[in-house]
């Protein structure tokens, strides 16, 4: 504590450091998403303009920072946000690989988002309101990115939960949109309950919220937490829950779609959904100290949190990957890919427990973010020219009207099916490693959602693109604007090539722990980055970079493989020539099951709402009639009965007041004489 | 004249102004009034500003002596410490506030008018005072308008009964509370009610445990009642809802505090004994605050209820940032009283308008009004979020500072206040939101106005900006009420040594002047 007083202490005498830079990253947004909002709001293109050049410059700086990390962490001047007694609550950036990266993978996307936007929203009336609501989305995603502490994370965490909010309802007229905004934050409110508790319970036994001091106490004693290990670990887990959308908090994000495409796309695909991935990485200390439970949990044993966070995510997997297969909406299916990617990417944190490194679960949400965000994109673009149909059995034939929309999408499926030589390949391959090592049955799992997203994924594009068009706005689709169709082009680049960059290698070296493929295979020097290394590293190794995962664990890679080809085959049989969907018929009630998504929403709004509602009337009941009635409506009563019986003698009759004048003297005379 | 001097006196003077006015000069008396309340809002920032954060100890210091006799000695003397300093500054901000949003009463609205500037100066001279007699006249004064105002220019049918129940049930707190004063005096063996010189009498003869305890639980019922604590709540939502604009605004937002402070200022520095032994039950009937109150909330159809069972829920986290007795959690009471001070007036000057332009506070019958009025949507949408306790309002600061005090020793109760404040809270602002705000705009609200142009506007923005200011830079209120929290945490954690003090106390004579 004392340390760190004095490194703020000499921050302050030194007045602002280069470092400090790194708070324009999140300011700069936030600023032009403020300022125009009150200075340009009426100019819609300036204000696009300025919120999109905002966007950039954090993205320049990001860049900058990247290049100054190097390996160690930069030390920024923090801002004494709440110093409670014996708690200094401080706003500070932890500046390293990871956050680095990650502020890269964030503005890159939000700044092609945010291009794509200004055709896709084009004659909106809330324009601008669209670009300033995203500005500060962009920012306050930063602030989760860049936050040295857990305080400061929830903030921010709760912050993103504000804008999707906001972006979610962003047409509130439709009562939809109202609804799915409301069901999405208090899903998120949720998660975010226990992960507040959890904090709190690190911070109870640990005495401090700062990363970097956590885990060097963690590292000191990695027992620190003794029997609350494996609770604090769930707790804090849940927050992920929540914004991750994992079974069982996943129900929210279907219906996320609701908002415009673009949000869809920078938020419920790319970036705030992977904040739960982000944070578990960030914090992955909590989940590689031995496993402990409190009493009343001990018959758990040995079984770690990270164990269970590994079963749910994979669960999470399967669930959607399942439902994902039935749906007929363009951007439903592609949000219960979400869904099961980032499953995905929550078993690899759960399994990289055992390896000491989620760096899997890293790499896959990296390269995720670039093809989801493209796929969104894409359906976008389609939904844009088919008029607003999103249902795919109402499209079909968009592959010659809208050629640059269908190459891009199928760049994007490839990469999410996991097609070797694009991106998604190289990085579900690192989690199928590590599932292989950690836990067959995962691993079989693993195998099995990745067969299903390629069969789902198919689906999505023989129906949609191929064939006659099945619709009349289909017939006359035609291909976006160039303002849309630019952002495509530039996302298919990373979807394509990503993984050849040292990306891989850069996070293993990050988290430093083994058994990471791509570190050993594709990079000498971990920590180079830059164009120059990046080259060098293609033209020395494209062999290596290509068919690495085949040489270093050919069971995963292969099995990856044939998953793929074997999901790809069966969508192409079953819908090659399809006008309709045969798969209803075959699976029969299992079918029904899938369409009504387990029926997990009716299950929600069927228990958990009306018991909320259930003691809401009950204490309502008790406040109206116990409390009201009896006490209050009974002092009044009983003051006002009192009040009526003195007032029968006071009749204002003379006879009366002698008579009882007689009768009171008869009593006192009685009382005396007796 | 001193600052503070001024700053409680310009209500009152600006009162007596009004009074010379005939009634019916409308426009001159709400100008007036205005300018007043605005002068006294500009005078609380820079007194809040002026007070010199990070030393402990009180500021601006003032006395005067008013009776001085062989039994009593009653001072006028005020002065501010961080807590008092907040509270000012919210005080004077709502204030000008209630003025500023009142333009819609037209009906004998010079006496409104006073009985404003009267509830104004009053609960400034409370929070200054450091004589409890005074505190206590100055609370009272600033008390009795309310039940005339919610009687007169109340709303509703239910308003008769609604201000013969909060009359009932605040002069019922306000007596208990009285003889809890009263024993405190007695007890305490000092020679005036001036705090200052009852804290050096108790420390010198600490009262006696049993007694203590009376004391406390006198004042925790009393006072409490004022505040709303749960099972005495129940004048509250009731209340706010048939009283007009104004009287809402600082009824909830400010004079329910004055209970609060009270606690902060008297029970707690001056009977540590009690508090080792009672403050449990303030943790205890908290729940009672943040669940009960929060599923009460949860059911109303009534926008007004639901505020005002909202703010009873919100009362929850002061009392158990008192419960936990530790600077962490009492920092956290005093943001909670802040903010909540903020929240409350902005809650219920939205409703007061969305009233005023709808005729409805029904819940059901509203919807899709954010197309129509931009700004009082936006404000409400602001307003809501900080209610359910978003980063970056001051409500979040206060809540999250009262859970990590609260955390070591309550960790239970800290469960039930985050379910209420993250959960029960999120779900009754937002379906409040959804119902007001968003879907389709009925028909019959074709014709609601937005607020339009400054005047309009300023109060909403002004508490709005306040709610922001000290959600982003909470820092500039802990700086100045950690010194008096820490100060109210030692005193009220320095237990009587271990043999109770038997003989009685004795009344020492006036100092000689």
């Amino acid at each position: 504590m004392d340390a760190h007083a004095a490194q703020t202490a000499v921050a302050v005498a030194s007045g602002a450091k280069y470092q400090d830079l790194a708070w324009m990253v999140l300011a700069i947004p936030l600023m032009t998403g403020i300022g125009t909002w009150f200075l340009l709001r009426r100019h819609q293109a300036l204000t696009a303009g300025f919120n999109i050049a905002g966007v950039l410059l954090s993205f320049v700086l990001g860049v900058i920072l990247l290049n100054l990390t190097g390996g160690s962490d930069l030390p920024t001047t923090p801002f004494h946000w709440l110093p409670l007694e014996g708690l200094d609550l401080t706003l500070g950036l932890l500046v390293d690989r990871l956050s680095a990266l990650m502020t890269l993978v964030v503005t890159a996307v939000a700044a092609l988002v945010m291009i794509y936007s200004t055709g896709y929203m084009k004659g909106d009336r809330s324009y601008s309101r669209f670009f300033c609501t995203l500005s500060l989305f962009v920012s306050s995603m930063l602030g989760i990115v860049l936050a040295d502490n857990f305080v400061m994370l929830f903030i921010f965490w709760e912050l993103v939960g504000v804008s999707s909010y906001l972006l979610i309802g962003f047409w509130y007229e439709r009562p939809a949109a109202g609804d799915a905004a409301k069901k999405a934050f208090l899903t998120n409110r949720l998660g975010d309950f226990g992960f507040l508790l959890g904090i709190l319970v690190v911070w109870g036994a640990a005495g401090t919220v700062n990363f970097t001091e956590l885990a060097a106490k963690f590292h000191a004693n990695p027992a620190l937490l003794g029997p609350m290990a494996g609770v604090a670990g769930l707790l804090i887990f849940l927050g992920a829950m929540g914004k991750s959308a994992q079974f069982p908090l996943h129900v929210w994000l279907p219906d996320a779609m609701e908002g415009p495409t673009p949000v869809s796309a920078l938020i419920h695909a790319a970036t705030m959904v992977a904040a739960g991935v982000y944070m578990l990485c960030r914090v992955f200390f909590l989940y590689t100290v031995p496993p402990g439970w409190p009493t009343p949990l001990a018959f758990l044993g040995d079984l770690s949190a990270a164990t269970i966070i590994a079963c749910i995510g994979g669960f999470t997997a399967l669930l959607a990957a399942l439902i994902a297969v039935q749906q007929n909406d363009i951007k439903r299916i592609l949000a219960y890919s979400t869904l099961s990617q980032l499953g995905y990417m929550v078993m690899a944190v759960g399994l990289g427990a055992h390896a000491g490194t989620p760096a899997s679960a890293m790499f896959h949400l990296v390269t995720h973010a670039f093809f989801k965000a493209m796929l969104f994109l894409g359906a976008g673009s389609v939904i844009h020219a088919c008029h607003h149909e999103q249902d795919i059995w109402k499209m079909g034939g968009l592959r010659q009207r809208m050629p640059v929309t269908f190459w891009t999408f199928v760049i994007g499926t490839a990469a999410l099916a996991g097609l070797p030589p694009f991106s998604g390949f190289y990085s579900k391959d690192e989690i199928l490693v590590t599932a292989l090592e950690a836990s067959p049955l995962l691993f079989g799992l693993a195998v099995l959602v990745a067969c299903l997203t390629t069969f789902y994924m198919t689906r999505l594009v023989l129906v949609a693109f191929l064939g006659a068009p099945r619709s009349d706005p289909a017939g006359h689709a035609h291909e976006s604007p160039r303002s849309m169709t630019w952002p495509l082009i530039a996302l298919a680049v990373p979807s394509l090539g990503l993984a050849w960059t040292p990306v891989g290698s850069f996070l293993a070296a990050h988290f430093g722990g083994s058994g990471h493929a791509m570190a050993e295979a594709t990079v000498a020097a971990p920590a180079a980055v830059g164009v120059l290394p990046m080259l060098e590293n293609l033209a020395g190794g494209v062999n290596e970079a290509m068919f690495g995962p085949f040489n270093h664990n050919a069971l995963a890679a292969t099995m990856g493989l044939f998953a793929v080809i074997l999901g790809g085959s069966l969508a192409w049989a079953a819908y090659g020539h399809a006008t309709r969907d045969p798969l209803p018929k075959l699976l029969g009630g299992f079918g029904r099951t899938l369409r009504h998504k387990f029926y997990l929403d009716e299950l929600y709004e069927g228990v958990f709402i009306p018991l909320h509602d259930l003691a809401g009337t009950l204490a309502d009941w008790l406040d109206r009639w116990l409390l009201n009635g009896l006490v209050i409506r009974g002092a009044h009563g009983s003051v006002e009965l009192i009040g009526r019986a003195l007032r029968l003698a006071q009749t204002g009759n003379l006879q009366t007041y002698a008579f009882l004048f007689a009768a009171g003297l008869a009593v006192v005379a009685w009382f005396i004489l007796r | 004249m001193s600052l503070l001097n001024t700053l409680i006196l310009t209500p009152f003077l600006t009162a007596l102004l009004i009074l010379a006015i005939p009634g019916n000069y409308r426009f001159v008396i709400r100008c007036l009034a205005l300018l007043g309340s605005g002068f006294t809002a500009v005078l609380g920032t820079v007194l809040f500003f002026r007070y010199a954060p990070g030393t402990p100890g009180y500021q601006f210091d003032e006395s005067a002596i008013w009776v001085s006799s062989s039994i009593l000695r009653l001072n006028y003397h005020v002065a501010v410490d961080g807590i008092a300093a907040g509270m000012l500054l919210v005080t004077a901000l709502v204030g000008f506030a209630a003025v500023a949003v009142s333009w819609e009463i037209e009906r004998q609205s010079k006496l409104f008018y006073l009985l404003l500037l009267m509830i104004i100066g009053g609960a400034l001279g409370a929070f200054a005072s450091l004589d409890l007699f005074f505190f206590y006249f100055f609370n009272e004064l600033a008390l009795v308008p309310t039940f005339i105002m919610i009687g007169v220019w109340g709303r509703g049918e239910e308003r008769t009964y609604a201000a013969y129940k909060i009359t009932l049930y605040l002069t019922a707190g306000a007596l208990v509370g009285l003889t809890g004063l009263i024993a405190l005096y007695s007890a305490s063996g000092a020679s005036s009610l001036d705090l200052l010189d009852l804290q050096r009498q108790v420390a010198k003869t600490p009262i006696a445990p049993a007694m203590q305890s009376f004391i406390f639980l006198c004042l925790v019922f009393g006072f409490g009642t004022l505040v709303g604590l749960w099972p005495f709540h129940s004048w509250a939502p009731q209340g706010y809802a048939c009283a007009p604009t104004a009287t809402a605004m600082l009824h909830a937002g400010i004079l329910k505090k004055a209970g609060l402070f009270v606690l902060l200022r008297v029970a707690y520095p001056l009977l540590p004994d009690a508090v080792a032994q009672w403050s449990w039950i303030l943790g205890v009937l908290c729940v009672g605050n943040l669940l009960y109150c929060g599923f009460v909330a949860l059911r109303q159809r009534d926008l007004n209820l639901l505020i005002g069972n909202s703010s009873l829920a919100h009362m929850g986290f002061a009392f158990l940032g008192l419960a936990s007795v530790n600077v962490i959690g009492i920092t956290g009471t005093v943001l909670v009283m802040v903010s909540h001070a903020l929240l409350a007036a902005l809650s219920f000057a939205l409703s007061g308008w969305l009233r005023h332009q709808t005729g409805t506070t029904d819940l059901g019958k509203m919807g899709g009004l954010l197309r129509r009025m931009p700004f009082i949507g936006t404000v409400l949408v602001l307003c809501f979020l900080a209610g359910c306790g978003v980063p970056g309002f001051a409500n979040f600061a206060g809540e999250l500072s009262v859970l990590f005090g609260a955390w070591n020793g309550l960790p239970v109760i800290v469960v039930a206040a985050a379910w209420a404040g993250l959960i029960l809270g999120g779900v009754y602002m937002l379906r409040a939101l959804r119902q007001i705000l968003q879907g389709e705009s009925r028909e019959p609200l074709k014709g609601v106005l937005d607020a339009v142009g400054l005047w309009r506007q300023l109060p909403f923005a002004l508490l709005a900006a306040g709610l922001l200011f000290f959600g982003i830079f909470p820092n500039v209120l802990v700086n100045r009420v950690k010194p008096a929290a820490s100060a109210v945490v030692r005193l009220a954690t320095t237990l009587t040594p271990a043999a109770p003090v038997k003989a009685a106390p004795t009344r020492t004579a006036a100092p000689a002047k």
